[in-house]
């Protein structure tokens, strides 16, 4: 055992390696991702991958640095399942100004002082831009002078501060520079003068003023990815209607929903379902069918179903021995009597369904269903619970705990798909439901593709989890590279100010001015990678334009309101394309992005960048003579 | 098939302080700690070799451990060092720093090694009789009726991490939480010898770190959701609790070695789960409440004790279990032999249920007045919080220290300076009645003074990374330091205060660059002035301990003859 460490001095290798493996990340910004292949030279496998964490997940990093990003990524992924790229990105363009910095020699604690402040400046631009969710909705319906005059107490947070340009709404996809100050005002007037009534649509035309119309929210967060936040929309109109009846879009529990992958179907068939769609194997399909449309009887089996499990936490006894008279009581025979034991539980109970969240032995499931008692292995915990809730079954660890106050009942079994055509392990698609107020919702996520599901699916969820974190910040942040500007915009002009209350530690540091300024240009940088990901812009056009416009704004403080630089008047063409299509004549699609989400992608991302720039050796446990030497490594 | 095996001889190293191997890596330990010290020191990336978790840290109770070597003397000093942590928590990279200084300059002196050992000694002792004085210059008496010191404390001991990443606000929330934590524990009104209570430190990732905040009573994590559905509706009245550490998995895990014989007809799982399940009717007839167990409770008697009403919560963990027996006055029962003695009951005031990002947990209040609290600390990445989590444990060991001997010192390398700059003028004043007590010639002593003062200098120095200078005023001996783009010329405006914030920048002053000759002098005490108090204190009795741990552990190294490696 040997500890054994590298220092780095001024050529900051941590550094590198972040701003290096951040690279992995552009091409994955903004709508339009690229697939990557990822391939073992050893084995030869290969994987494609459309977002930053699976790129993570598959790389199998080892460096110290590599690591650190993985399992930053991970945790930000596991949370809020969308803005890890973002995260990645600008870790990597503040890992570089912070390498910058240090070949100028600036102490690193005036650079994380100064960085740290940036990142509050940002903070405070987004807690201010941020729009209401309600706002975005009356917004979308204009429909009554009523309604707007309430508007004024549902204001976003407002800014009273600084400049006046950031008011929320003034993101106009589509119009030119130019209109952009006319188009403000109408923003400005419409808590006070009359509504635009032109082009509203028809189908939200009598809004409750107190719900919600996700479909509106899910169009702005879409990002490109259409087909699957239909799939989202859909969901929640599904849920909504379950739980009040009526035929609006104002409920969305992500709690409530699963994904089914069925390989070999095209896109197109992706669907989504109320209930819980289950795929069946051949034995299963049997006696699905026959259960089909009945009311069934149902248990919850936490854990696997088999004569040898035992709970979590149970310790095996080593060391006992066995004695016997007469020796034909083998194993095979003990399995059998626990069969018995479990088929009788489960006739007297009049069972006809076991959702079981660990596995189950082909044998258990063949002698289940040959007593019409179907087996279901592998179902989630969420699930479930979902069941628990909604049919009063007790989810229990063992069959032997089964008594009749542990069994739901009312679920009903449909026979959704027959996929036995298809040459499959699974032969039968079912959806399982508790036909009254059930809120559970299945994806199924098709491809004929199958390497391309994983991507599908992770599409979902990117797409339900924006949905599910607008509601609860009831917020949003102007998108399409809005907020960025705004913060580019902001850190510009707070670098050239003095710091605003006069701390000691803030007056004392005077890389205050340069430090901003790149932070900022690393918020423009971003703007620009997403610009050239459309394919439209060279790096050089689309750094100019982003430029062009931040001048612009600092010229006529007050007067020019952003608008996003992806949508560049030569883009308006294309734009109808790319933006979801509605009604014939669309009205401008605003894009929108999370509020909570993007806040923590920059927090996590420069965080990382701190740890990284203030580490300046690593050490390495367990390592051996010869390999310290090939690596060039000291040794202690 | 035995095989023998020739057994290499053992490897002898002679005189192990002039192999330069040996050297080497005491260099590369010193450095490595080094720069990790104080508030702008560097962090290091602890991990494994194939890919492991990544650990973030600049703590010596983090970093020691992973630091083992193949040279048996690296390996004595970073345990001597371990054993202090883990006795004070606080001075761990102070105390390697200093020894593997000393260790350093006995060797640049050329002196006897016997004799540097013994001037060491001595001058030891002149620092810790100095420290506790009555007039010691360095030093500051914790005044209890206000916690402003206490804070300050607080905050030099959280914020010289800087892998927590915390803002200026964030580190005074989090130290005026710690200190609050701290009065919690100490019981209010209870006669007799007084029992501090304890600290549970709950870490909740993903959230800004102003939410973390202090509870009263107990946090207990809380698995499944059925329980946390019966809690909703119970009454708020006093529950009866039992508290198991016995496993209730139902097996026989304490079975040790031995063999039972048993009939292959006999299931032993059942009848260990009968038995169990007597065992839990007892407790339903008991009419407890409330069910923890330290280890694993079997489905069937969750089961069981759910349908009569009883709320259950299993594998707290055995961290938990000695808070949760002060809170609730129960005995934890750890055998299933006997029945459970009325007295070993406890009781909880009320149950609620707490969110904390994703942590859903059962707040437990106490009936009666207790010492026992819960500290929830919020950050935003994993590896800052567990940093942080270290760190307000180790701000909680320091503020009880403070309860045995209510002083501290002056943080920012001042104490280090200040004693150093006594030291020279105390031995140079003094330097013929030691003589004949260190058995050395005087040129030899005064060799043996500068290499320990140095040493005391170059720790003070090691707070400065980002290449700035470090200077000591000729009034009060205090540490300063000069950023490194600020030019000799402008050095005054630039120095404002101290390193310990207790002297400021006056017209009359002088400095010196540390490690340079200067003219001696008494270093004069700060003057008390009730409006200035110092920004940077350090733990007293950390840092003492500390100082002399150091000395010691550098003594014993420098005195060791023969390294002898059995290599087999």
């Amino acid at each position: 055992m040997l500890g054994s460490t590298i220092i780095n001095h001024q050529q900051h290798v941590g550094l590198q390696k972040l701003s290096a493996l951040a690279g992995l990340a552009h091409s994955f910004l903004g709508p339009n991702k690229k697939y990557k292949f990822i391939q073992d030279d050893t084995s030869g496998e290969s994987v494609m991958v459309c977002s930053c964490f699976r790129i993570l997940e598959n790389l199998e990093l080892t460096c110290s640095v590599g690591q650190l990003i993985y399992e930053t990524v991970r945790a930000h992924q596991k949370v809020h399942h969308t803005g890890s790229g973002c995260l990645l990105f600008l870790a990597g363009v503040w890992s570089r100004v912070a390498l910058e910095f240090l070949h100028r020699g600036i102490p690193v604690a005036s650079i994380i002082l100064a960085m740290s402040e940036g990142m509050d400046i940002c903070m405070d631009v987004c807690r201010k831009s941020s729009v209401s969710i309600d706002n975005l909705d009356m917004e979308h319906s204009q429909s009554s002078t009523a309604l707007s005059g309430l508007q004024l107490s549902k204001e976003p947070i407002k800014d009273t501060s600084q400049a006046p340009h950031q008011s929320k709404g003034t993101i106009n996809v589509g119009h030119k520079s130019l209109k952009a100050s006319a188009q403000r005002k109408i923003k400005l007037s419409r808590h006070f003068c009359e509504p635009k009534s032109e082009n509203m649509s028809t189908e939200f035309q009598n809004p409750q003023p107190k719900l919600l119309d996700i479909a509106h929210i899910a169009e702005c967060l879409s990002h490109g990815c259409v087909e699957a936040m239909n799939l989202v929309v859909e969901c929640s109109r599904i849920q909504s209607k379950s739980s009040q009846q009526d035929s609006t879009c104002s409920k969305f529990n992500v709690s409530k929903v699963m994904t089914c992958v069925l390989p070999g179907l095209p896109e197109e068939e992706a669907c989504t379902v109320q209930g819980c769609i289950l795929l069946l194997s051949a034995d299963q399909a049997s006696v699905a069918h026959h259960l089909k449309d009945q009311l069934l009887k149902v248990v919850l089996i936490d854990g696997d179903l088999s004569g040898t499990y035992r709970h979590l936490g149970f310790k095996r006894l080593s060391g006992i021995q066995f004695m016997s008279e007469d020796t034909d009581l083998s194993s095979s025979s003990k399995e059998e009597n626990w069969m018995e034991k479990v088929i009788t539980t489960l006739m007297n109970l009049e069972v006809n369904l076991i959702l079981i969240s660990g596995l189950v032995g082909e044998k258990v499931i063949q002698r289940c269903s040959s007593h019409h008692i179907l087996a279901v292995e592998k179902v989630k915990v969420s699930v479930l619970n979902a069941f628990a809730d909604s049919t009063g079954a007790v989810p229990v660890t063992y069959v032997t705990q089964l008594s009749k106050s542990c069994v739901g009942a009312g679920v009903k079994l449909v026979i959704w798909r027959d996929l036995s055509s298809y040459k499959r392990k699974s032969s039968l698609a079912v959806n399982i439901s508790t036909g009254r107020n059930i809120e559970l919702v299945t994806v199924v996520v098709t491809s004929c593709i199958e390497g391309k599901l994983q991507a599908l699916e992770d599409q979902f969820w990117t797409c339900a989890y924006r949905v599910h974190h607008a509601l609860k910040d009831r917020a949003l942040l102007p998108g399409a590279g809005v907020m960025e500007m705004l913060c580019a915009h902001h850190l510009q002009n707070q670098a050239e100010r003095d710091p605003p209350q006069q701390t000691k530690a803030a007056a004392a540091n005077p890389y205050r001015s340069v430090v901003l300024h790149h932070m900022a240009e690393g918020l423009i940088d971003y703007i620009s990678t997403v610009m050239v990901n459309t394919g439209k812009f060279s790096k050089l056009q689309a750094r100019t334009a982003v430029n062009q416009q931040l001048q612009d704004c600092n010229k006529n403080l007050g007067g020019a309101a952003f608008f996003s630089p992806l949508f560049s008047e030569a883009e308006k063409k294309d734009r109808l394309i790319s933006s979801p299509v509605r009604s014939t004549n669309p009205p401008a699609v605003k894009v929108y992005d999370n509020l909570s989400v993007k806040q923590e992608a920059w927090r996590k991302a420069l965080d990382l960048v701190f740890l990284v720039l203030q580490s300046d050796a690593e050490v390495i446990t367990g390592i051996d003579q010869t390999e310290a030497v090939q690596k060039n490594l000291m040794l202690l | 098939m035995s095989r023998l095996v020739q057994k290499s001889p053992s490897l002898c190293t002679d005189l192990p302080l002039n192999n330069s191997d040996v050297c080497n890596k005491l260099r590369l330990l010193k450095e490595l700690l080094k720069s990790c010290y104080g508030p702008t020191g560097r962090l290091k990336q602890v991990h494994n070799n194939i890919g492991g978790h990544v650990v973030t840290t600049s703590t010596s109770s983090v970093l020691l451990p992973a630091l083992s070597s193949s040279q048996p003397l690296v390996n004595l000093i970073r345990s001597c060092i371990l054993n202090h942590v883990s006795r004070f928590s606080d001075c761990g990279l102070f105390a390697a720093i200093l020894c593997l200084t000393l260790i350093e300059e006995a060797k640049l002196s050329g002196l006897r090694r016997n004799v540097s050992i013994k001037v060491n000694k001595h001058l030891l002792g002149m620092c810790s009789s100095y420290l506790q004085e009555e007039d010691c210059g360095c030093r500051v008496v914790l005044d209890f009726c206000s916690s402003m010191n206490l804070i300050t404390l607080t905050r030099s001991v959280i914020y010289s991490k800087p892998a927590c990443v915390l803002a200026e606000v964030e580190a005074l929330h989090m130290s005026k939480l710690a200190v609050q934590a701290f009065l919690l524990t100490v019981p209010c009104n209870s006669p007799g010898t007084v029992r501090l209570g304890r600290i549970v430190t709950v870490g909740v990732e993903g959230h800004p770190v102003l939410n973390s905040a202090v509870l009263t009573g107990l946090l207990v994590e809380v698995h499944d959701h059925l329980s946390l559905r019966m809690i909703k509706s119970m009454q708020t009245n006093p529950l009866r609790v039992v508290l198991f550490s016995a496993s209730l998995a139902g097996d026989l895990s304490d079975l040790g070695d031995g063999i039972i014989e048993a009939h292959t007809g006999v299931d032993t799982d059942s009848q260990i789960l009968d038995q169990l399940l007597e065992f839990c009717k007892h407790v339903v007839e008991d009419e407890v409440k409330l069910f923890v167990c330290q280890k694993v409770l079997h489905p069937v008697l969750q089961q069981y004790l759910r349908n009569h009403g009883v709320i259950v919560i299993d594998r707290v963990g055995v961290a938990l279990m000695e808070p949760l027996t002060l809170l609730t006055g129960a005995q934890p029962v750890a055998t299933l032999h006997t029945t459970i003695p009325a007295k070993a009951y406890g009781t909880v005031r009320s149950l609620s249920v707490k969110e904390f990002g994703s942590k859903t947990m059962l707040h437990l209040q106490p009936a009666a007045e207790s010492a026992v609290c819960t500290m929830v600390v919020c950050h935003r990445n994993e590896t800052m919080l567990s940093e942080l989590k270290a760190v307000c444990q180790q701000a909680e060991h320091v503020l009880r220290l403070t309860l045995k001997e209510p002083s501290a010192l002056l943080g920012g390398g001042c104490t280090e300076t200040h004693l150093a700059a006594f030291i020279r003028n105390k031995s140079l004043n003094e330097v013929s009645q030691t003589l004949t007590a260190v058995e050395c010639s005087q040129s030899e002593y005064l060799l043996g003074v500068e290499g320990f003062c140095r040493s005391l200098e170059s720790v003070a120095a090691a707070l400065q990374h980002d290449g700035g200078n470090s200077l000591t005023d000729l009034t009060h001996a205090h540490h300063w330091t000069l950023p490194a783009d600020v030019t000799t010329e402008n050095m005054e405006e630039s120095l404002t205060f101290c390193g310990c914030g207790l002297t400021r920048n006056s017209p009359n002053m002088k400095w010196t660059h540390l490690n340079t000759k200067y003219p001696q002098f008494s270093p004069a005490p700060a003057l008390r002035d009730s409006t200035v108090q110092p920004h940077v204190l350090d733990s007293f009795t950390a840092k003492l301990n500390a100082l002399q741990v150091a000395v010691e552990t550098a003594n014993l190294v420098l005195d060791v003859r023969y390294v002898i490696q059995d290599t087999n």
